[in-house]
């Protein structure tokens, strides 16, 4: 249970961003108004092997970055350089993208907070990072090598494991910062991103640890990619930047991006202590499942419950509501419509910054509260790209006589999402994200007044 | 083959290996232990053994690497006993 007066503060961020060198450019575009989707060439190459083509994805060289190839296995990328030396040869040796990923993130949100080296390697700092996962190019390549091709499990190395375990991207950060407390990895699929900060939340908040290095990584990987191109659930059919169209009629699916996500978390007290600079502070967090036994459908009793256990008696009352929003055709109108149930139709916006970067799965969560935290500084509500038209019409759904929800079409929420940049007082923004298995998390982070 | 041309190609083999500090290979001997001299993490002696079969066309017994030693000593003698035993 929660430890008296124990509050948490966000006083670091940090991570990997599409099309963006930093930080401060991925700030810089999505207040521009900026798609950062692409054309990406990697999916191109297999032709009509695959659907979509579309992806906020990083590459290698966009970080800084440069895999050297075994000789023993073709294609095989046995170390990373770092040009910019941020990261040791050593730390490199161990990791996949999305953990070299993280520990960038890590250092960045670590000097964003101004911690000591005696506070980063203390007991009382965890590390708490993970990652969507579905497998990435290490794996693929060790595998190859053994079962198609029968060569010796040598052949790969003596790291696949610590490149493709769960929890390799906290790992590796921990072994990076030397912190001496919790290191672990949350699995939650979509919600991972922004289940594991959650986690970090409760860490801090029931008296565990003072700080927590928290987030979601999904390394670019077309092995992660066309698990879901298979699915057919991937945006198709429009170009780049128009791939991503949550709430509007035309939409068909989602953008697989890639990217990193870190906070840095502290005891409000401490943090205020020592002179801080509070990004914003986490009013509360709450996840809980659909218990409707589907693996894919959204649930909207799930969502309810979602937002009744978030509130509880606390004062919650957002001028934003950052919603998970894919793209996806029954996704997008559930969630709409569970948030308009439990808020209303008036006195809030909902942003939707998947439409200008698409969803980076295990990383969402994670990159979406750094986008919340960035409305909280800049006062604006980011733009939801794509949302031409909404329905006029009752989803099916809506003419069920079991349906117990609101009744207007989506088209009659519409003020209540913007396609242009929003310009208002903003004190409070609610972010939400699910997952398969039916997974929902929500936090709520307040402006530090 | 002689030893030294072992050596040598142990030393390119060494070279790609990025945790190895490479200054100390200036003065490789056969008594340089990768682990005490180099400071090899013990997780890359697979890595080189696997890359020294490949650069000298032989294949190690599981049972040899299991039991081989950590200086250049100890897989320059590996190799060429493998290589006789082919």
């Amino acid at each position: 249970m929660a430890a008296e007066g124990r509050r948490v503060a966000i006083v670091g961020m940090g991570g990997a961003f599409p099309n963006c060198k930093d930080l401060s450019e991925f700030k810089q575009k999505l207040f521009a108004g900026e798609s950062l989707i692409r054309d990406w060439d990697e999916a191109r190459a297999h032709g009509k092997n695959i659907r979509s083509t579309v992806s906020g994805y990083i590459t290698e060289a966009e970080m800084g970055l440069e895999a050297i190839y075994s000789t023993l296995a073709a294609g095989y990328p046995e170390t990373y350089i770092d040009h910019l030396g941020r990261i040791p040869d050593g730390n490199l040796s161990t990791a996949d993208v999305g953990s070299i990923w993280s520990m960038i993130g890590s250092q960045e949100a670590i000097k964003m907070a101004g911690w000591s080296d005696a506070e980063t390697e203390s007991e009382q700092t965890g590390v708490v990072i993970g990652s969507g996962g579905a497998g990435h190019v290490i794996l693929r390549t060790a595998w190859h090598n053994f079962f198609e091709l029968k060569r010796k499990t040598r052949i790969a190395g003596s790291h696949t494991v610590d490149r493709a375990m769960v929890y390799r991207d906290a790992a590796n950060v921990s072994c990076l910062i030397k912190n001496k407390g919790v290191c672990e990895a949350i699995g939650s699929a979509c919600a991972t991103g922004l289940g594991n900060i959650g986690y970090a939340y409760r860490l801090i908040k029931f008296g565990i640890q003072d700080r927590v290095v928290a987030g979601g990584v999904e390394g670019t990987s077309l092995e992660t990619f066309i698990g879901f191109d298979a699915m057919q659930v991937l945006s198709k059919g429009f170009a780049a930047g128009e791939s991503s169209r949550p709430f509007d009629t035309s939409r068909n699916g989602f953008v697989c991006s890639f990217g990193c996500g870190i906070v840095a978390l502290e005891e409000y007290e401490m943090a205020k202590a020592r002179g801080a600079k509070i990004l914003a502070v986490i009013d509360n967090y709450h996840n809980n499942s659909d218990g409707a036994g589907n693996m894919f459908f959204p649930s909207f009793s799930g969502q309810k419950r979602l937002w009744k256990g978030l509130i509880g008696d606390l004062q919650i009352k957002p001028e934003v509501v950052k919603v998970h929003g894919t793209s996806t055709p029954v996704g997008d109108a559930i969630e709409l419509l569970s948030v308009v149930d439990i808020m209303g139709d008036e006195g809030y916006h909902i942003s939707a910054p998947k439409s200008q970067f698409g969803h980076m799965l295990g990383a969402a969560g994670a990159v979406e509260l750094i986008t919340s935290i960035l409305m909280l500084e800049k006062q604006q509500v980011l733009p939801c790209l794509n949302s031409d038209v909404l329905n006029p019409e009752p989803e099916s759904f809506q003419k069920s006589p079991e349906w117990e929800g609101p009744e207007k079409p989506l088209e009659g929420y519409r003020h209540l999402i913007s396609k242009e940049i929003v310009r208002k007082e903003i004190n409070q923004i609610v972010c939400l994200n699910y997952g398969f298995g039916g997974t929902n998390s929500a936090m709520s982070i307040s402006k530090h007044l | 083959m002689e030893r030294q041309e072992i050596i040598d190609g142990l030393v390119e083999i060494l070279k790609t290996v990025r945790t190895i500090d490479q200054e100390k290979l200036q003065n490789l001997t056969e008594e340089t232990d990768f682990i005490a001299d180099l400071k090899t993490p013990s997780t890359e002696m697979i890595n080189i053994a696997a890359k020294a079969e490949q650069k000298f066309d032989v294949e190690f017994e599981d049972d040899d690497i299991d039991d081989l030693g950590s200086t250049v000593k100890d897989i320059v003698d590996l190799i060429i006993r493998t290589k006789e035993r082919a």
